[in-house]
């Protein structure tokens, strides 16, 4: 699926997914993640993954 | 009335105050410049009244700079407003927290503590060369400090919605 449809899809513009994909977010919204993970059937697990600053850098 | 309008109607506000800043600035300026130079009767009537024509006829130098603080401390406080006048026209209700008119806030705060400051010269000075000769100066101007205060908080707050609304920004 194209970033134009999972647009469409969620109704999220091409910027703000942009954002998530580039990894520049902030903070995510509730919705906006339920959307996402509704589209795409899957879970938050799925999409979300932690990654230790420090490690991160190094 | 919404806050548009409200601002428009301060922007309107700020440029009267400036433009008679300027020219309170201006008229005292010429004055002092034909009370040195052309007519020492200028000095009775420097703009509104002030009258420091006894100052020059006792000392022309203790003239030149009680003259020149006033007309500097005037020239300030309409740089001040010019200021106020960018950052009305700068705002952006749909986005205010910006780096521009955070820093024009920093700056409302430096001017209005020169103000201050030099206002606080002006009285001290004023008050020492009272001992010696008698001229009328009404003072004031140090209500300016207050005020930088004040700014220098709301710049402070304002810095800390840029940071916040960033981080909107950036949430999805």
């Amino acid at each position: 699926m194209s970033l134009n449809e999972l647009s469409a899809k969620v109704d999220l513009t091409l910027s703000n997914l942009s954002i998530l994909k580039t990894g520049k977010a902030k903070a995510i919204r509730f919705s906006t993640l339920e959307s996402i993970c509704k589209v795409l059937e899957c879970q938050p697990g799925d999409i979300l993954e932690y990654q230790d600053e420090e490690k991160k850098h190094v | 009335m919404n806050a548009k309008q409200i601002l428009e109607i301060l922007k309107v506000l700020s440029w009267i105050v400036f433009i008679g800043l300027c020219i309170k600035t201006g008229a005292m300026f010429i004055s002092f410049f034909v009370s040195l130079f052309i007519n020492a009767d200028g000095a009775s009537d420097l703009y509104m009244g002030l009258n420091l024509s006894e100052l020059l006829a006792f000392n022309q130098g203790q003239y030149v700079v009680m003259a020149g603080l006033i007309i500097f401390l005037s020239g300030l406080k309409a740089y001040l407003f010019y200021q106020v006048i960018r950052i009305i026209s700068k705002l952006n209700m749909a986005n205010p927290f910006n780096e521009d008119i955070a820093n024009l806030i920093a700056k409302l705060s430096g001017i209005s503590l020169q103000i201050g400051i030099t206002a606080i010269i002006i009285n001290m000075y004023a008050k020492w060369l009272l001992k010696q000769v008698h001229f009328v100066y009404e003072g004031g101007g140090t209500e300016f400090l207050y005020l930088a205060g004040i700014l220098f908080v709301i710049a402070v707050i304002f810095k800390r919605g840029m940071e916040i609304q960033a981080e909107n920004d950036l949430t999805v």
